[in-house]
């Protein structure tokens, strides 16, 4: 065995028999290549900021570090091609570099670019789609060795399911985004009470190009966040009480910098039902868990896109997270939230904690059957499943 | 200002109430402590937390700016870790400049409510 890996948060861990850095594509495609003819499986690793076992492997696991930058971008299309491992952070500083910007970010911007968006990252605003949405088309190493281009307008197919691939499709070397011009943002950090909050959510989730509420389950206090066009949104809250505030270039003003580890579970729920679903949660913690819980719950809305697995699927949606510290036991916490989540038709962040299968997932997905049909033509062999996989899509027999 | 107080402080008694009756944020049991800080130089405090059955959490980091008062809910603080409410604890309390430190416990268990507060006992 190798040595160890261990996520972000630490409560993933596990030895690969080989961590592999390829230099480039070829050298990549003949590991891949290598890998069928042994029968083993390869699993693509991004920074390990998810928490999830989608990367998890005994067998081989590949560090794309060596994928980093810009490739090509075309200003009149406003487009560019990232390599997979570029991380959004470092994304976000070169396209700056070019006049553009990603349309969003989530909280954090340290994942990889190919990681992130292969497990439906997001950000907030009601307007906004997952990250993934960005993708155009990009590159991939499949299972046959072979370096691929795909596009939404040469093969919508692959294409929507490659958006949100899970990293089961093959090895992604290169995506290429759909961007904006570089613009920047008015972000204010403001503090409520919760009542008053849910009494106005409406009018914060329509009037703000991001916005995002934390709740804290200790004090029933939340902090509202919102961005803006510089001099495009109101002057006050006049329930809140402003707290901070900053104005900068998007890709440096959305993401925060998080020292603090944590393990998290997050579902996305239709947006007609958020409000009652936190409701739901917010009632539970209060409850039964404020002894153990001081960490925040965090309450985001996401545009509906047409990735076939993304977690706002045909669906304007709400997602709804919670956070343990990485040092404390969480899965007592989550397991008692997560049926709450489920009664509203919520679907897990793939890249966090949950307990889903393929039997629960397959109803709550329009296009799963498509997904896995373009899985099986892309990788009949399984080479890159892993059993944790293989559960999550019923996949079993591969 | 001539800075007063101590460097260092202890809070034996902490237990932060449980059960909480009236409307929150301003009836939530809590635990509390306020610090002034009256001298010219901001203060570096760190807290750590003391408990019957483990090893002590900390440090927990904060500042009190130069001439300002700053209180803090233990119920908050989860940097490294939250404490557990309905549980004995203590802190101690360091500060790189002389400080005050009084300690309140806010107890809305029962809608008769109890306030009790108390000076820290300065240990240096």
């Amino acid at each position: 065995m190798g040595d160890t890996w261990e996520n972000w948060s630490g409560s993933l861990r596990f030895s690969p028999k080989r961590t592999e850095r390829p230099e480039n594509e070829n050298a990549l495609s003949d590991l891949v290549c290598r890998a069928a003819e042994g029968r083993r499986t390869i699993r693509p690793a991004g920074t390990g900021h998810s928490s999830s076992p989608l990367l998890a492997t005994r067998d081989t696991l590949v560090s794309l570090d060596a994928f980093r930058g810009i490739e090509s971008y075309d200003p009149a299309k406003r487009e560019a091609t990232l390599w997979a491992g570029t991380t959004l952070g470092e994304a976000g500083g070169l396209l700056l570099g070019l006049g553009l910007a990603m349309p969003n970010l989530g909280d954090v911007d340290v994942q990889s670019v190919a990681g992130a968006l292969a497990t439906g990252t997001h950000g907030s605003g009601k307007r906004l789609p997952v990250l993934s949405a960005m993708i155009a088309g990009g590159r991939m190493v499949t299972a046959s060795g072979e370096i691929t281009e795909f596009s939404l307008e040469e093969d919508p197919d692959l294409t929507r399911a490659a958006q949100v691939s899970l990293g089961a499709l093959g090895i992604c070397t290169a995506l290429t985004l759909r961007l904006l011009p570089a613009y920047r943002l008015h972000r204010r950090e403001w503090c409520t009470t919760a009542d008053r909050c849910l009494a106005h959510l409406d009018d914060l989730v329509d009037r703000h190009r991001n916005f995002d509420f934390y709740w804290y389950p200790r004090s029933d206090r939340v902090k509202l966040r919102t961005m803006d066009p510089p001099g495009g949104a109101p002057e006050s809250i006049p329930y809140a009480r402003l707290v901070e505030e900053r104005t900068g270039w998007s890709s440096e003003v959305i993401a925060k910098v998080r020292t603090l580890r944590f393990d998290e579970m997050e579902y996305a729920i239709p947006a007609e039902a958020g409000p009652e679903c936190f409701e739901a949660v917010r009632r539970r913690i209060r409850e039964r868990h404020r002894k153990h819980v001081a960490w925040r719950v965090l309450y985001r809305t996401v545009a509906p896109d047409d990735a076939y697995l993304s977690t706002a699927h045909s669906r304007a949606t709400v997602t709804i997270s919670l956070h343990q510290n990485a040092t404390l036991p969480f899965w007592g916490f989550f397991h008692d939230i997560e049926p709450i989540f489920q009664e509203y038709g919520g679907r897990p962040h793939w890249a966090k904690k949950h307990t889903m299968t393929a039997d629960d997932l397959e109803p709550l997905y329009p296009r799963w059957g498509r997904f896995l049909a373009v899985r099986r033509r892309m990788d009949p062999d399984g080479l890159f499943l892993n059993p944790y996989l293989q559960r999550l899509l019923g996949e079993e027999g591969t | 200002m001539r800075p007063v107080g101590r460097t260092v402080w202890a809070i034996p008694g902490g237990h932060i109430p449980l059960r909480t009756t009236g409307p929150e944020p301003e009836e939530t049991s809590s635990d509390m402590i306020c610090l002034l800080n009256a001298g010219d130089r901001d203060a570096k405090v760190e807290i750590t937390v003391y408990y019957e059955d483990r090893e002590p959490v900390g440090p927990y980091r904060l500042a009190v700016p130069a001439r300002r008062t700053r209180q803090i809910r233990f119920n908050d603080l989860i940097d490294p870790e939250p404490l557990p409410l309905d549980t004995d604890f203590a802190g101690v309390i360091v500060s790189d400049v002389p400080i005050v430190v009084l300690f309140a416990r806010k107890d809305t268990s029962r809608a008769e409510n109890a306030i009790a507060t108390t000076l820290a006992f300065p240990g240096d």
